[in-house]
């Protein structure tokens, strides 16, 4: 197996408000490896944007990242320094957002922005940086990139908005995209295009992508793994086939009934009962008991940790797997 | 609409504001009820002199002959004379008028380079000690009164120290020595062109005190204004998608996002311009700074109405172009603003 290009270990991340302690990511831990797409899913308020965020240093004011390890290459960015994050951010690691028309500042041309982006990352003059922003909107089949450069944002369409971003992200060579649900603003059928874009970018560049999202339905048509996240950590992870045609944790089978089919069509949507934990006050154990339709007295007491199901690398954390909950 | 139309036809509504502003200043003057022969006269006139006087004026004309022989005058460069010092108008308007822009010019650049990068730095850092320090400079700018802080100014920086000069433009060996010509009647300015650097500093040490405390007030605006802005526009998604591309915060503060957050800081500091050109009259006394504000007081004191028309005039073609500066920088700065 290779060595993962980012690896996230056993990280908790809260913040310290007025009304109290919020525990956001609580042990949350997943990787990707080179050339993967990997999709961490879950629900509003689980985690998933301020995981992508601490992965570049930028856990928003007032919160901070209290433990864990964030491995890049074997590195951990946890202990970088601004200057060093400065070079990270946008030159390895790139990150788009859910609104491309609010990502993009509204008072410079589409040029100017990419350009200032691609000197800040490589020493190439005005003109060199062009032809590379060309390119780069070109790789992400934006016609005429010429006029797309002179732009203003908002003379673009939502969905020219998106690949100039994604064109942005990756106009200085990163190896890993953070897509915080880079589709969810845009309407079916471009997001269907956004989404053979990101494949196609992966397979052309070989880039990797964390693929954040609420929305199994990506997950199933874009990534080759996937992480669900509840409550600020994983509760099952593996390659997508396995964890979503063989589910194993009672939350990811919820989150799958909840969607509608074409064969259940007719009846009621399932919902899970109850709803997600405040990071306020977490439950003890596991912070998924209050919802389980499957609960047993150890998961009140202890938070169940992953274990591994299978030989590709399907774990899930649940006591209905584990060695504690056998007994 | 081109922004060549647009300006063409801001040009055109400058001349009706700037028709109508002269009737109405035009009618107050007149109907202030005094009587300007009189003044003309000097003291204690006979009715032989008054009369005659009022006929030299044309003061015993139908009033909008009176107005309509003004504004002929005024359009030929004729600005009349002053009821109380028999002066040209344009000859004084030609020495205070420099002075002031002078002096506003230098407050309004204070204030550019003082209030706008605390406003950023405050708006970055809300809540902070910075913030706090810069909260208490401007409420202290804003309420401060002129009088008291210029007075405190002399105190500090002629009587103790002996840094900086007392009042006035020049020192009068300067004006002796190495005179400066003038060209556009702003002394730092013209002593700048003619490369006569002695008179250049001494105009300019004579400058820092006046221009300080008149910029008191616009610096202490421009923070707070800057900073709410800046405040605001600090939560966008695409400052956060700049930090997130790696933009070093330097850029992120002073390019990306003020140039969001400037316009309500340039409406401010322009209608400040245009009220300190005669609203500078306390900087002016205390620093024996000859400029539009002591005159145009003066002329109010004596009821002299052509001076009054006079600089109303001048301060509305400022106003008018300021605010057409405005509007275009603003058009220019954010493409999403249309020009109608
Ligand atoms: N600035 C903040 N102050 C306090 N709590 C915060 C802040 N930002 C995030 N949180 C908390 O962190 C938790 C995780 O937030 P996050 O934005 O990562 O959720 P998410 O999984 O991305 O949800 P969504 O699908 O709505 O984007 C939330 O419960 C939220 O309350
Ligand atoms: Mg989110």
């Amino acid at each position: 197996m290779t060595e993962p290009l980012l690896s996230v270990e056993d990280l908790y991340i809260r913040f310290k408000t007025y009304a109290g302690t919020v525990h956001a990511v609580n042990g949350m831990s997943f990787h990707i490896h080179p050339g993967e797409i990997f999709g961490l899913v879950g629900e509003s308020g689980c985690g998933k944007s301020v995981t992508g965020l601490a992965v570049l240093g930028m856990v928003p004011y007032p919160g901070e990242v209290i433990a864990g390890r964030i491995l890049f290459h074997g590195e951990n960015l946890l202990q970088k320094n601004r200057r060093e994050m400065e070079q990270i951010r946008g030159g390895r690691i790139a990150m788009i957002f859910q609104d491309p028309s609010a990502s993009l500042n509204p008072v410079f041309t589409v040029g100017s922005q990419i350009s200032r982006i691609i000197r800040h990352h490589r020493r190439v003059d005005r003109h060199e940086a062009r032809a590379l922003a060309l390119a780069g909107f070109e790789a992400v089949g934006l016609p005429d990139p010429a006029r797309i450069f002179r732009a203003y944002p908002h003379e673009l369409s939502g969905g020219m908005q998106q690949r100039v971003m994604i064109a942005m992200a990756l106009a200085s060579g990163a190896e890993l995209l953070i897509a915080d649900e880079p589709t969810t603003a845009l309407d079916v059928t471009i997001q269907a295009q956004i989404l053979a874009l990101l494949n196609d970018l992966r397979a052309a560049q070989g880039v990797s992508i964390l693929l954040i999202t609420h929305d199994l339905g990506v997950v199933a048509e874009t990534c080759d793994r996937v992480g669900v996240a509840y409550a600020g950590s994983i509760v099952e992870t593996g390659p997508t086939a396995q964890v979503l045609y063989q589910m194993k944790h009672p939350y990811t089978r919820g989150l799958l009934e909840a969607l509608p089919r074409p064969s259940h069509r007719g009846k009621a949507l399932q919902s899970i009962p109850g709803s997600v934990p405040s990071g306020l006050d977490l439950p003890s154990g596991c912070p998924f008991w209050p919802r389980c339709p499957e609960v047993m007295d150890i998961c009140r007491e202890q938070k169940p940790l992953p274990t591994r199901l299978d030989e590709v690398g399907h774990r899930v954390a649940c006591h209905l797997y584990s060695r504690e909950g056998q007994r | 609409m081109s922004r060549w139309e647009y300006i063409a036809r801001r040009l055109l509504m400058a001349v009706v504001v700037l028709i109508s502003v002269s009737i109405i200043t035009f009618l107050i003057a007149r109907v202030v009820p005094s009587d300007p022969a009189a003044a003309w006269v000097g003291p204690r006139p006979t009715q032989e002199q008054i009369a005659q006087a009022a006929r030299q004026l044309g003061l015993d004309r139908p009033l909008y002959e009176q107005y309509l022989r003004y504004m002929r005058d005024i359009l030929t460069g004729n600005f009349g004379v002053s009821i109380r010092t028999h002066q040209p108008i344009l000859r004084d308007l030609r020495v205070f008028l420099p002075a002031t822009l002078e002096l506003v010019l230098a407050g309004m650049l204070m204030a550019v380079l003082i209030g706008i990068p605390l406003g950023v730095l405050s708006g970055a850092g809300k809540g902070s000690l910075l913030d706090h320090l810069t909260r208490l400079v401007s409420i202290a700018g804003v309420s401060m009164p002129t009088f008291w802080l210029g007075l405190l100014l002399q105190l500090f920086f002629f009587s103790r120290l002996g840094l900086l000069p007392l009042s006035g433009r020049l020192s009068t060996e300067i004006s002796l020595t190495s005179p400066v010509v003038p060209i556009t009647g702003m002394y730092t300015l013209d002593a700048l062109v003619a490369g006569n650097w002695v008179a250049f500093k001494d105009a300019l040490w004579h400058l820092i005190l006046p221009a300080f405390t008149l910029a008191t007030y616009p610096i202490g605006l421009t923070i707070r204004m800057t900073r709410s802005t800046m405040i605001e526009v600090l939560q966008e998604k695409y400052i956060l998608a700049a930090r997130a591309a790696g933009i070093p915060e330097r850029t992120v503060l002073f390019v990306l996002a003020l140039k969001n957050a400037i316009t309500p800081t340039l409406t401010v500091l322009g209608l400040s311009f245009v009220y300190s050109l005669t609203g500078a009259i306390l900087v002016e006394v205390i620093f024996a700074w000859p400029g539009l504000g002591s005159y145009v007081t003066d002329a109010v004191l004596s009821v002299d109405f052509p001076v009054i028309v006079s600089v109303t005039l001048v301060v509305t073609v400022f106003y008018v172009f300021i605010n057409l500066f405005l509007d275009l920088a603003q058009a220019a700065i954010d493409p999403r603003v249309t020009l109608q």
